[in-house]
């Protein structure tokens, strides 16, 4: 039994035609405490000034901990959420 | 030949019009920012801003008085602009203030102002018919007022507008049509709206003559509307003008324009109607310091506008209730609140 | 049943309903080349409101049609397309412009089988954004549920959640007969619009379909029964959250307007004896007189007190205050709901 947690953290998904910006909002979550995801999945959709992006899941888990609310605001480099990969 | 007056006029117009969409992006955008959410801040709702288009309302408001009726779609601030609409009255219906132009019931697309015979309407091309109306009325009475329609080159397959070419023909009305060809019908580009490169070949197909200015400058427009607007007022009918504009700032707030390539993006910000008619009034012999004069008047009038807007009150929300019939019938109600229209629960 | 819901969607992923809507969408052009989209910006665009977004890159531009702005012509090829034998999907971008291209709504695809005897069917689905709320006055608001239901001939569909969206989808477009598919700018998830709480739902992976005719009973309650579609289904609830402590409010939500499920409106009345239909289109000639009639004329007996919160005979306002104090808030149905207990 371990107690592996994977960040989702936004500096990974930021485009590079968003250097310019700063800050972002999730402008939805597709996952709530305690859903299963599988590597690869969306998870949420942000929105960096006008244009929208998925955020896939960087892990195979269970979703222990939104850092985000919905429609909430984050900073480039900001970590999103942890993903339990507890097997 | 165009006077200093009206050179110095249109050029009012046009800094007036394009300060005015600068200053209004950043007035939607409070209150918007990270999180982009239509419906917040201090202008909520759909915003159409006109930078890039402003030779099309100068050169064609320029012949108009108050008497003639222009009609706009959508994107209409510079237009209303150029005809002379009350910019303080007008930014505070922006804002949804009480004292606006329409009481804060129309909002930016739905601008209206009789005292200068200014209409709008939202509805692609729908502006057209009631333009006809206008000349019509303006014929009935012996009277040589004309009507101007202003439409996108997005509006030129519309039934709405097709009609009206032909009606305005067949009854030789004093109408000018004037497309503003700003390349995009919000993400389709003109090559794949029509077949026809040229907008102002509708005509043809009505025996009306046709016009199109090839680039956005302001001289070129008054010369083109000059002679369709002096055609009109004789009683020698319709003419359709096509202006080439640029469309700056996305079709509406919001817009992030993924669709469209960057070239042709930067194309437009580099084709500048207003440089360009700042070196037309330097060739005519205006003075430098006369031209600063009227961008500093200009700007500053678009400050107090919105000033002075901001601190109007914002209606009362019974005021919703008023105006929908100028007449309203004897008990009529709108049926506001349960309880208000005849109840079917009996307990009333 | 909203609580059950949510105990049973936890575990699983959620999706926004224009999301749901695509999906279905993307599904059946997969298996049916008779099935394709035509409207203004759904192609690069992706649908002002989202409900074509990601078509473009699956399908391409045959299948996937931007037009020009032309609704007669555009909505009137999609009729004469399916009574060719295609399923087309036109979109008609905001209801409200209807009357741009009503003739070919209502004299061609909604009237076509009839005339013909049945030996034209017209099986498309056309479907457009309705509703306010986002201060866009009264051309861009409109919600239009009773003009289109009025009218005969053409089933009309109102979704209120993404596994709705899907499902109802999915039926809309193997339908035989011409769709009106209303979805609610509000509820699609856009990130500029944000949804209230309850349209994102956990939709299933696999296509399946939901019948028209079978509303949904999304809370039940003893008390007072609350009838509603789109956007207002979300108030109701809310309202019925909020009045939890003093009335058992039974919300249903509609689903689709033709056919319309009358059973189940007077099933709850008789239970309730007590109606409140919530509605954003206009008070008169509209949804909640019919809903009102129908319970009258099948539970006449059993009602003891009915009440409409709707919008007013009145346009749309632009200004927020005047558009908030028009459109039915979360308080104007507990108002109307306690009113019915007095």
């Amino acid at each position: 039994m371990s107690d592996e947690t994977v960040a989702v953290e936004s500096e990974t998904i930021w485009p590079a035609d968003s250097d310019d910006v700063e800050e972002a909002i999730v402008s939805n979550w597709f996952v709530r405490e305690g859903t299963t995801v599988t590597e690869g999945d969306p998870i949420a959709e942000i929105q960096i000034e006008k244009v929208s992006l998925d955020v896939p899941a960087p892990a195979t888990g269970e979703i222990c901990e939104l850092l985000v609310d919905e429609q909430g605001e984050f900073e480039r480099g900001d970590t999103l959420a942890r993903i339990s990969t507890d097997q | 030949m165009i006077s200093d007056t009206e050179l110095q006029e249109m050029y009012g117009w046009m800094v007036t019009a394009r300060y005015y969409e600068e200053r209004l992006q950043e007035e939607y955008l409070e209150g918007k920012q990270p999180a982009f959410d239509i419906s917040a801040g201090p202008i909520p709702g759909e915003l159409h801003l006109a930078a890039g288009q402003e030779a099309a309302a100068a050169g064609v408001c320029s012949h108009l008085r108050d008497a003639d009726t222009v009609t706009a779609p959508h994107r209409p601030h510079h237009v209303a602009i150029a005809k002379g609409v009350d910019l303080k009255r007008m930014t505070a219906e922006i804002f949804g203030r009480r004292t606006g132009l329409c009481k804060g019931k129309g909002g930016h697309m739905h601008l209206f102002d009789s005292t200068v015979n200014f209409a709008g309407s939202g509805i692609i091309a729908e502006g057209c018919p009631p333009a006809v109306g206008a000349a019509l009325a303006a014929e009935k009475r012996g009277e040589d007022n004309v009507a101007v329609a202003y439409l996108g080159e997005g509006a030129i397959s519309q039934g709405g507008f097709l009609e009206s070419l032909n009606l305005a023909s067949v009854q030789n009305l004093p109408v000018l049509f004037v497309i503003e060809d700003n390349d995009w019908a919000i993400s389709m580009p003109k090559e794949r709206v029509t077949d026809v490169g040229n907008g102002s070949q509708r005509a043809d197909g009505f025996d009306m003559p046709g016009k199109r200015v090839d680039y956005d400058d302001a001289c070129a427009v008054y010369e083109a509307a000059g002679e369709a607007i002096g055609r009109a007022r004789d009683g020698n009918g319709p003419t359709l003008l096509e202006v080439q504009v640029h469309r700056r700032m996305g079709h509406f707030m919001g817009d992030a324009e993924g669709y469209r390539p960057e070239a042709d993006s930067e194309r437009a910000k580099q084709r500048d109607s207003i440089e360009r008619m700042e070196s037309t009034l330097q060739k005519a012999g205006i003075d430098d310091d006369t031209i600063d004069d009227i961008r500093d008047r200009s700007h500053q009038r678009v400050e107090d506008a919105i000033e002075w807007a901001k601190d109007q009150p914002e209606p009362d929300p019974d005021e919703a209730y008023n105006d929908v019939f100028t007449n309203p019938p004897a008990g009529w109600t709108p049926n506001t609140k349960p309880g208000q229209t005849e109840s079917a629960g009996g307990d009333d | 049943m909203a609580e059950a819901d949510e105990s049973e969607t936890t575990g699983e992923r959620e999706t926004t309903m224009s999301r749901a809507m695509v999906s279905a969408i993307a599904s059946e052009m997969r298996d049916s080349d008779d099935v394709f989209v035509m409207g203004e910006d759904v192609a690069d665009y992706g649908g002002i409101f989202d409900s074509t977004d990601g078509l473009l890159e699956e399908f391409g531009r045959e299948k996937i049609m931007d037009v020009p702005i032309s609704e007669t012509g555009f909505i009137g090829a999609a009729v004469g397309a399916a009574q060719a034998g295609m399923r087309p999907i036109a979109e008609l971008m905001f209801a409200d412009f209807f009357g741009v291209g009503m003739d070919q709504i209502y004299n061609q695809m909604a009237k076509n089988t009839y005339m013909s005897g049945s030996t034209v069917n017209v099986p498309m689905v056309l479907m457009t954004a309705v509703g306010g709320t986002y201060n866009d006055a009264a051309q861009h608001s409109q919600t239009l549920y009773g003009t289109f239901a009025h009218l005969p001939g053409m089933k009309v569909v109102v979704p209120s959640t993404a596994a709705d969206a899907k499902g109802l989808m999915h039926t809309a477009i193997r339908d035989d007969d011409p769709v009106v598919y209303m979805f609610h700018k509000r509820l699609m998830g856009i990130g500029w619009m944000p949804a209230p709480d309850g349209p994102k739902t956990s939709v299933p992976e696999d296509d399946y379909t939901i019948d028209f005719g079978e509303a949904d009973v999304k809370r039940e309650g003893d008390d007072v029964t609350v009838v509603t579609l789109g956007l207002h289904v979300h108030r109701a609830l809310e309202a019925a959250d909020a009045l939890a402590e003093e009335v058992d409010v039974e919300v249903i939500d509609l689903r689709t307007l033709v056919p319309l499920d009358t059973e189940t409106v007077l099933e709850s009345v008789r239970k309730t004896g007590r109606l409140v239909v919530v509605d954003e289109d206009y008070h008169s000639f509209g949804l909640s007189g019919e809903i009102v009639a129908r319970a009258t004329e099948g539970a006449l007996a059993n009602l003891s007190a009915v009440r409409r919160v709707t919008m007013p005979d009145a346009p749309i306002p632009y200004a927020r205050p005047l558009e908030q104090e028009v459109n039915p808030g979360r308080e104007d149905i507990i108002e109307a709901v306690q009113s019915t207990t007095e």
